[in-house]
């Protein structure tokens, strides 16, 4: 074969979907491998379970993957996360808020949130990185010292029945997630603004050149992680019956592993809705079938650990001569 | 017709004249090849006539209309187009996605705005046979060869109708099999009435394409001839200085 030719077949098919076959096939082999060595793994009820965190975790990795392409990150989401449902909490019992105007104002303060990660970044070039290293710290640190630790209950059987519980054999979270799937698989590939997170991931000092509001458009992704990770806050409540400040621990890691396994490159520029999708399954998968197989939860963290790593040699490998975004801007 | 007249342009940084009393002029379909030396203040006058940079002192007629911008917008939308060495281009996205990037066709549905891919590529691949190229619309720009690139990025100059196109060295790093495809557009600029500035190094290209040759030495014009009345050897000398004026 020429290289012509050969240059020619490679075009045909688009890397990212490869990716996504890939990762589908790999799916498959491990949904394999766990029903064929476990009980109780090929189950509805043990699929639900998976589909239930799955759904918890994609609804944070959507935005996120955005965020990704922007060339940011956002690690202060499992704090996030649990401070928000503290807070929906703490409205409601400490003073006496309605369920409604308590979720708005969690759900305004996610996006305030992400607007101060975003103008730090923005205005004051401070990387995305450390704000929300200091967010994952603070908003954790906040929410134990609120709560001396322990969790406040709260008791509405309608409540927790209509978001914590299922709608037609699935989760309602598991519904929630799958219209976001739908909004933001839309918005990334149909949409201006979905266009723009990719022109600013690609090459920023081009978009900013070509008349892009750059910082806007970063400060919109980051506002997605927080918004959302405020609604996930508030759907943990509903499951669990109480604010707790050590819920969503370590749920940052979840959120990032599922969207970079799913094909998004941390360079930014390259990332799809699908593959992120996937990408929660998967992680979702393996966390509940290493259960099954009796593997230690802490061990469970360094299968995880080591698949992200496994995911990011990939992607770099696949990706990384044509993929690894344009010129750096700062 | 004079398109751009530029009197007594003159540029300062602190104590350091970039720019010392430029006169030029440029007409429709005519292309001028600005030549000059690392530093002689090519890449400043481009950045005044792009909007970029206010001048010191001097004045600028567009279209016989005096035009002060004060920012690269204003200039793009007179019609004056700069096509960067550094390309600005997504490599991300696909050549009709550069074209288009904020300028994107749209169809409506309600409040949903979702952009017409199919219209773009149509758009696209009649912009790309008008200047007898061979780049794709649906390919993303990092599989293409520099040729194909500077195909899009001077595609970006035709979606807007661009009325003078200003480009930055677009036959650097580039392979000599696509120099050609590169001055071959450049002719398509010319043959359409645009006005085309071509800042480059390359003695030869300059003279393949330019009507004109305009060279800075320090900050000054010290030539602007037409192409076929001068050769790269004189403009070497005026470029070094062993001539001081032509």
């Amino acid at each position: 074969m020429t290289e012509q030719t050969l240059e020619k077949n490679k075009k045909k098919i688009k890397i990212s979907n490869l990716h996504e076959i890939g990762l589908l096939i790999a799916l498959i082999l491990v949904l394999l491998l766990f029903s064929f060595t476990t009980e109780n793994f090929f189950t509805q009820r043990n699929f639900t379970s998976i589909l239930r965190s799955a759904s918890y975790v994609g609804l944070i990795a959507f935005p996120m993957t955005f965020v990704l392409i922007t060339r940011e990150i956002d690690i202060s989401v499992g704090p996030s996360v649990a401070w928000s449902g503290l807070f929906f909490v703490i409205l409601i019992k400490w003073y006496d808020f309605s369920y409604f105007s308590s979720a708005a104002i969690v759900i305004l303060w996610g996006i305030l949130l992400g607007y101060f990660i975003g103008i730090a970044r923005t205005k004051l070039f401070i990387p995305t990185f450390i704000t929300t290293l200091a967010l994952w710290s603070a908003l954790r640190g906040y929410s134990l010292f609120v709560t001396e630790g322990r969790p406040i209950a709260i008791s509405n059987k309608e409540f927790r029945y209509l978001f914590g519980g299922d709608i037609l054999g699935l989760p309602t979270v598991t519904w929630i997630m799958l219209g976001a799937f739908l909004v933001f698989w839309f918005a990334s590939k149909y949409t201006v603004t979905g266009t723009n997170f990719y022109a600013v991931g690609g090459n920023p000092k081009a978009a900013r050149n070509i008349g892009i509001n750059v910082d806007r458009v970063k400060i919109l992704a980051l506002i997605g992680t927080s918004l959302f990770a405020a609604i996930v806050g508030i759907l943990f409540v509903a499951r669990v019956s109480s604010g707790n400040a050590n819920l969503a621990d370590g749920m940052e890691f979840d959120v990032i592993a599922a969207v970079v396994v799913g094909g998004t490159a941390l360079g930014g520029a390259v990332g799809t809705m699908t593959g992120t999708l996937l990408g929660c399954v998967f992680i979702a998968m393996i966390s509940n079938g290493l259960i099954h197989w009796g593997i230690d939860p802490d061990l469970n963290k360094v299968v995880k650990g080591i698949i992200i790593f496994l995911a990011v040699v990939i992607n770099s490998n696949v990706t990384f001569k044509s993929n690894s975004g344009g010129p750096k801007e700062d | 017709m004079e398109i751009l007249e530029l009197n007594n342009i003159s540029k300062s940084f602190g104590a350091i004249k970039a720019l010392d009393n430029v006169t030029l002029s440029l007409r429709s379909g005519e292309v001028l090849g600005l030549m000059g030396d690392n530093g002689a203040g090519k890449s400043t006058l481009i950045k005044i006539i792009a909007g970029n940079f206010k001048q010191s002192s001097g004045t600028i007629n567009f279209e016989n209309q005096k035009v002060e911008f004060s920012k690269p917008m204003e200039a793009r939308d007179k019609g004056i187009e700069v096509v960067y060495q550094d390309l600005a281009l997504c490599d991300n996205l696909t050549a009709a996605s550069n074209i288009f990037l904020t300028r994107e066709i749209k169809r409506n549905f309600g409040l949903i705005k979702i952009i017409n891919f199919s219209e773009m590529f149509k758009r696209a691949k009649d912009i790309f046979k008008d200047l007898k190229s061979e780049t794709l619309p649906d390919e993303e720009v990092k599989m293409m060869s520099g040729g194909q690139r500077q195909a899009v990025a001077i595609g970006r100059t035709k979606l807007s109708k661009a009325k003078v196109v200003l480009l930055d060295e677009p036959t650097a790093a580039i392979s000599v099999r696509q120099v050609a495809e590169v001055l071959e557009l450049i002719k398509q600029l010319k043959n359409q009435g645009i006005a085309v500035v071509i800042i480059s190094h390359r003695m030869p290209d300059v003279f393949a394409v330019s009507d004109r040759i305009a060279v800075l030495r320090r900050g000054q014009l010290v030539a602007n001839k037409l192409a076929k009345e001068s050769s790269p050897e004189e403009v070497t000398a005026l470029i070094t200085g062993a001539i001081e004026k032509a």
